[in-house]
């Protein structure tokens, strides 16, 4: 008895986490043929010199690690560190010229998905600035096209291939919500409106398809401050209204393409000056940055502007007026989407000293603030992974818990349902809130008239 | 023995810095070739302000946060890099070598100078070693290349060390000087070595997509 | 076998300090004329030397240079090296005092393919 403890201790420490049945279901389906024909198309028909620059230079230094949330909330585990991630997964598939048995594409599936967020912090701590979450990507989609994505997210990645959205909303489901907001918020403003399909408004709000299905709340808001600024602006009554984009998260980039097309489209159908969006950072991320890019736009073809920014507008202009200031004490997660990869971490700052009395730090912060652990498609992972993203998620706890604040304010959607899971797991007694919530709270409530 | 020893000090020479430079100008040619036949939208977000940002950020001693996060190893890499090209270039009997072959020559370090550079060279050495042996996260990342690549770098230092002091073997260390140095130097363009000019290419992306797109620092 | 390693011990105590003092006595070249120098003078025997090399005239060694042109047949065994070859180039004679040494030694020697040709098998420590 003694003796097999021993051995045990020995052997390698094999990593006994969860998986999903879509994930046991795939890989029961492969063949060695097919694993090592897809590896070795994507590594070398949908990869270039950057791929093979940041394979080739690495020299293994291991000062990546430190910037990652995952390594450091698990004791400095070196499986964690970005670069440990990356020799588990693509080294090895290059090594072994993608002849990889089932428990590594277990494992990977689980690396590429779950233990690395793709938030990109560590490639500002690498010195040669290597794209780590590129490379994780590129396993996810690797695991795409072997069909071992997990089960959740792939979920959402089906509804928004059958329905344009990632909530399997109906089209008229989506309308009815629309309609049912407008008519709550009369309670509040009598003439208020949610102008469907107007062409020519100077504005499209989009959302994400989330909020119709559980937090209408914020459409209404929306709707309320929009109103209140005296705003001309529209919401697509038609698919393309859901700016949220789940496939870029699994390495679909077809479908991902899809998403982002249906989203331009619908804001050059409807004439708008330009495209407002909700409070949510991967969903920026797909329309700023990524599904652009891949159906063939270096920038948006449309001015995009994350509702971080359209909130600076309308207080800096004065078309929101504050009544009173925010009283209780509120800290800021800055979203790794909009922040390091926007930049609007500054402004996010002036707008929270303008609706809070009491504004505390936590750091680190700005482009250098650590990711919520959800938001780069790891949470969308679902249930079966939510114990495990708790334990990964350690040092954002300690982080939130440092400043002692009461309220979190997080503008961001991923970030905001997996802070909740944090502050829920470790007792932090702190509420989060979306900046447009405060807003909603502070804000004079009367329509804004041109020289007031 | 001399006929060798002036094939190794001479032709071979040449041949070494032939390799050296062509290797290094074919590395960017092909990475370039490579990115135009592939990823050509590479160039649409690539800004030379952006990319010079970048690298201009990073090479300021303890400025970026990762460096003030691991002072040691950088202050150590710091030094180890910039003596692994000022030991050799400044080095009095390599100008004397220069001056007879070309009658050029310029300021040089003393030797007793250079010969407290060059050990602080074999202890940056040392310490990328043992860190690689100790470090959890380093260790994980290492395999015998590792510790290959530093032994490459480790031998010219350790022969021309042992050479200068005579200590044993003079004829042999020297030739084993030339030799590692020269192997050394043909081995940059084609192995992770090549980092020297990989390094300000891929510094330079990832400073223009942060610059330009993300509107952030990325140091 | 505790008494054999210190009497071999001994032995190469003993072995190093007749190396180590035998050593003094080498015969150097003359590097006075030479500010800071970074070695000791090179070991040259003279006589030795052009016996063992076979050389008779003494202008293989101390040539007589008229501009560019080598004068043939005349030696120059009565001037000291640098009274030509100055520390720094100059317009009249580009070979510094130090390329001279280097040259006239290294080159015969690859020359020759016999003799010493790096640097500290001349400038032995
Ligand atoms: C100007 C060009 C160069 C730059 C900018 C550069 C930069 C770097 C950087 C950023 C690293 C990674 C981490 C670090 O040690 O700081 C590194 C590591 C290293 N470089 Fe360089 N490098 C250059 C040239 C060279 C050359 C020419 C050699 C040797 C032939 C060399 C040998 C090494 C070694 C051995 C390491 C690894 C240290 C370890 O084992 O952790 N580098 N270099
Ligand atoms: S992208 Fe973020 S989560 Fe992924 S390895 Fe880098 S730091 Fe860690
Ligand atoms: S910091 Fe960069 S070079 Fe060093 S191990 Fe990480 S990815 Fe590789
Ligand atoms: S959810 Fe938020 S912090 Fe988290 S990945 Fe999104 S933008 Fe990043």
């Amino acid at each position: 008895m003694s003796n097999e403890i021993k051995t045990m201790d020995k052997s390698p420490i094999v990593k006994k986490k969860n998986t999903d049945e879509a994930v046991e279901s795939g890989l029961a389906k492969l063949t060695r043929e097919r694993i090592k024909n897809t590896i070795n198309q994507v590594l070398q028909n949908e990869t270039g010199p950057r791929f093979k620059a940041y394979v080739e230079t690495c020299m293994h230094c291991g000062l990546c690690a430190e910037a990652c949330l995952y390594f450091l909330s698990n004791d400095r585990d070196p499986s964690y560190s970005p670069a440990g991630k990356v020799k588990q997964t693509i080294w090895e598939m290059l090594d072994k010229k993608g002849e990889v048995s089932i428990d590594f594409l277990r494992r990977a599936v689980h690396i590429a998905h779950l233990e690395c967020n793709v938030c990109k912090r560590c490639s500002m701590y690498c010195p040669f600035g290597i794209d780590i979450a590129y490379l994780m990507l590129m396993v996810r989609r690797i695991c795409h096209k072997l069909e071992i994505t997990p089960l959740y997210i792939q979920d959402t990645v089906n509804s928004h291939s059958a329905t344009m959205n990632q909530m399997w909303v109906k089209e008229d489901e989506w309308i009815d919500t629309l309609q049912w907001q407008e008519e709550d918020a009369r309670e509040e403003f009598e003439n208020l409106r949610i102008p469907l399909d107007k062409v020519g408004a100077d504005i499209m709000y989009s959302v994400i398809a989330p909020e119709p299905k559980f937090q209408a709340g914020l459409i209404y808001q929306m709707a309320t401050i929009m109103h209140a600024a005296g705003v001309n602006w529209t919401m697509p009554s038609t698919p393309g209204w859901d700016n949220s984009n789940m496939a870029m998260f699994t390495g679909d980039n077809e479908i991902s393409g899809r998403i982002a097309r249906a989203f331009y489209e619908t804001a050059a159908r409807l004439k708008v000056k330009r495209v407002v969006m909700g409070e949510c950072g991967h969903a920026f991320r797909s329309t700023y940055d990524v599904g652009n890019r891949w159906i063939g736009w270096a920038m948006p073809p449309f001015e995009v502007v994350h509702a971080l920014e359209f909130y600076h507008e309308l207080l800096t202009s004065g078309r929101i007026k504050i009544a009173q200031k925010y009283k209780k004490t509120v800290t800021l997660h800055d979203p790794c989407n909009v922040s390091r990869g926007r930049g609007l971490h500054d402004m996010a700052r002036e707008i929270t000293n303008m609706l809070c009395e009491s504004f505390i730090e936590m750091t680190p912060n700005r482009e250098h603030n650590y990711c919520c652990g959800a938001g780069g498609g790891v949470i969308n992972c679902g249930p079966p992974y939510k114990g495990e993203r708790m334990v990964n998620n350690r040092v954002k706890a300690e982080q939130l818990k440092a400043t002692g604040a009461e309220v979190l304010i997080a503008p961001c959607h991923n970030c905001h349902s997996g802070l909740e899971d944090i502050i829920h797991h470790y007792n932090l007694n702190m509420e989060v809130k979306f900046l447009g919530d405060i807003i909603f709270e502070t804000m004079e409530k009367k329509i804004y008239q041109s020289g007031d | 023995m001399n006929a060798f020893i002036d094939f190794i000090m001479g032709p071979m020479v040449w041949i070494t810095f032939l390799i050296f430079i062509l290797g290094l100008i074919l590395k960017i040619v092909l990475i370039l070739k490579d990115v135009n036949a592939r990823e050509p939208y590479i160039y649409s977000y690539m800004t030379l302000k952006h990319s010079l940002r970048s690298i201009a950020a990073w090479s300021i001693p303890f400025f970026p946060k990762s460096t003030k996060q691991s002072p040691v190893f950088y202050g150590v890499s710091y030094i180890f890099h910039l003596l692994l090209f000022l030991v050799p270039i400044f080095l009095t009997a390599h100008i004397v070598l220069v001056n007879e072959a070309f009658q050029v020559s310029w300021i040089a370090l003393d030797d007793s100078i250079a010969d407290i550079l060059t050990i602080m060279v074999g202890l940056g050495l040392v310490f990328f070693m043992i860190r690689r042996m100790m470090v959890p996260e380093v260790k994980y990342l290492t395999s015998c290349k590792d510790y290959l690549l530093i032994l490459i770098v480790a031998l010219p230092f350790i022969t021309g060390f042992i050479a200068y002091h005579q200590f044993f073997l003079y004829r042999p260390m020297v030739i084993a000087h030339v030799i590692s140095g020269e192997i050394m130097l043909i081995l940059i363009p084609f192995s992770k070595f090549s980092h020297m000019i990989v390094a300000p290419l891929t510094r330079a992306y990832m400073g223009s997509e942060f610059g330009n797109v993300r509107h952030a620092k990325d140091w | 076998m505790k008494n054999k390693i210190i009497f071999l011990s001994f032995i190469l105590f003993l072995l190093t300090a007749v190396v180590a003092f035998s050593n003094t006595e080498l015969e150097r070249l003359d590097n006075s004329d030479f500010q800071k120098p970074q070695r000791p003078g090179a070991v040259f025997e003279h006589d030795g030397h052009n016996e063992m090399a076979g050389i008779d005239d003494c202008n293989v060694c101390h040539h007589v240079y008229e501009g560019k042109k080598l004068v043939e047949d005349e030696s120059s065994e009565d001037s000291s090296c640098a009274d030509c070859h100055s520390l720094k180039a100059v317009v009249d004679n580009s070979i510094t005092l130090e390329l001279a040494y280097h040259k006239r030694c290294k080159n015969c020697h690859f020359e020759q393919n016999k003799g010493p040709v790096l640097c500290g098998e001349c400038h032995i420590k």
